[in-house]
């Protein structure tokens, strides 16, 4: 009765040493991955330079894009800049030009009371 | 307790709108403004906020301007310029009772008239406001009536007029420092 166990594990070993049939399709698929694998591009298929030469690439398209980038910002500020100084230029002379009025209207004032 | 709740967000809410409104000032009542700019023949409207004015002073810093220069360093420390100047084609096309109600708008206790000038036989007149907050000038309100024209300008911030007065075109500002100016009707 102590054996038990050991039989069923001799059991189950038998069972794995089994020789099963191996799927009808089996090879054809093993062939398909295969084909299918060294079909496809590997990146580290290529040689060193030409991955110097990719990573160098997109490493001057991300510095090309952020300099893009900087350099359209810099230039949205300057027109903001520009329209800015106009407009200040602008609210000054008109300023200028009620306080010029206002000016002549105190100084005729200012003649006719000493008259 | 619930209808407390809602009572004290509404008390908030209606405080708070005043306050809002106090810090974003138009230089006219919003109905006047709309009202001469649908009858002025020419309008230049100029609202240039604390944003703005740094950008325009960043220019103004780079010239070789000595006036420009000047106006960079007064520029940018204000809080906004907003300018309304309404040209008619002719006579009469607003009324005196529109020029009441921009004064009015100025005529609280942080604004001190230091100019007023009336014309009654042209209805000119000429009016600058002075905004003091702690005995400092913080703005400055200008409003110059013409028979054909209407000029009002706002500018926010701490500025003097004897600085104003340094740049160019606006030296008048500068003779005012200190002065106070009251019309032939004295400040009818």
């Amino acid at each position: 009765m102590d054996f038990e166990p050991m039989d069923d594990f001799d059991r189950k070993l038998k069972r794995l040493f089994e020789r099963w049939p191996a799927p009808p399709d089996l090879k054809r698929r093993l062939m398909e991955n295969r084909r299918r694998r060294k079909e496809r591009p590997q990146w580290f298929a290529l040689p060193f330079a030409a991955r110097v030469a990719v990573s160098l690439c997109l490493l001057a398209g991300v510095f090309a894009a952020l300099y893009g980038g900087i350099a359209a910002n810099q230039a949205e500020q300057r027109r903001k800049g520009e329209e800015a100084r106009r407009q200040v230029l602008l609210a000054l002379r008109i300023t200028n030009h009620a306080l010029d009025h206002m000016n002549r209207q105190l100084a005729a004032h200012n003649r006719a009371r000493q008259e | 307790m619930k209808n407390r709740i809602l009572a004290f967000i509404f008390a908030a809410a209606v405080l708070a709108v005043p306050a809002l409104a106090q810090t974003a000032q138009l230089p006219a009542p919003p109905p006047v403004e709309k009202d001469l700019a649908a009858r002025a023949s020419s309008v230049d409207e100029i609202t240039l906020s604390k944003n703005m004015l740094a950008a325009a002073a960043a220019l103004f810093m780079n010239s070789k301007d000595k006036d420009e220069a000047a106006t960079s360093q007064l520029v940018e420390r204000l809080d906004g310029i907003y300018v309304r100047d309404y040209e008619f084609a002719k006579e009469g096309q607003f009324s005196i009772e529109q020029i009441e109600q921009l004064r009015k708008y100025f005529e609280t206790s942080e604004w001190t008239p230091i100019v007023r000038d009336r014309d009654h036989t042209t209805g000119e007149s000429s009016d600058i406001m002075v905004k003091m907050v702690n005995g400092k000038s913080s703005g400055l309100f200008i409003l110059d009536v013409e028979p054909k024209e209407i000029s009002i300008v706002l500018i926010l911030g701490p500025v003097g007029m004897e600085e104003l007065g340094k740049l160019k075109n606006l030296a008048w500002l500068g003779i005012m420092e200190g002065t106070h100016h009251t019309g032939p009707d004295n400040g009818k």
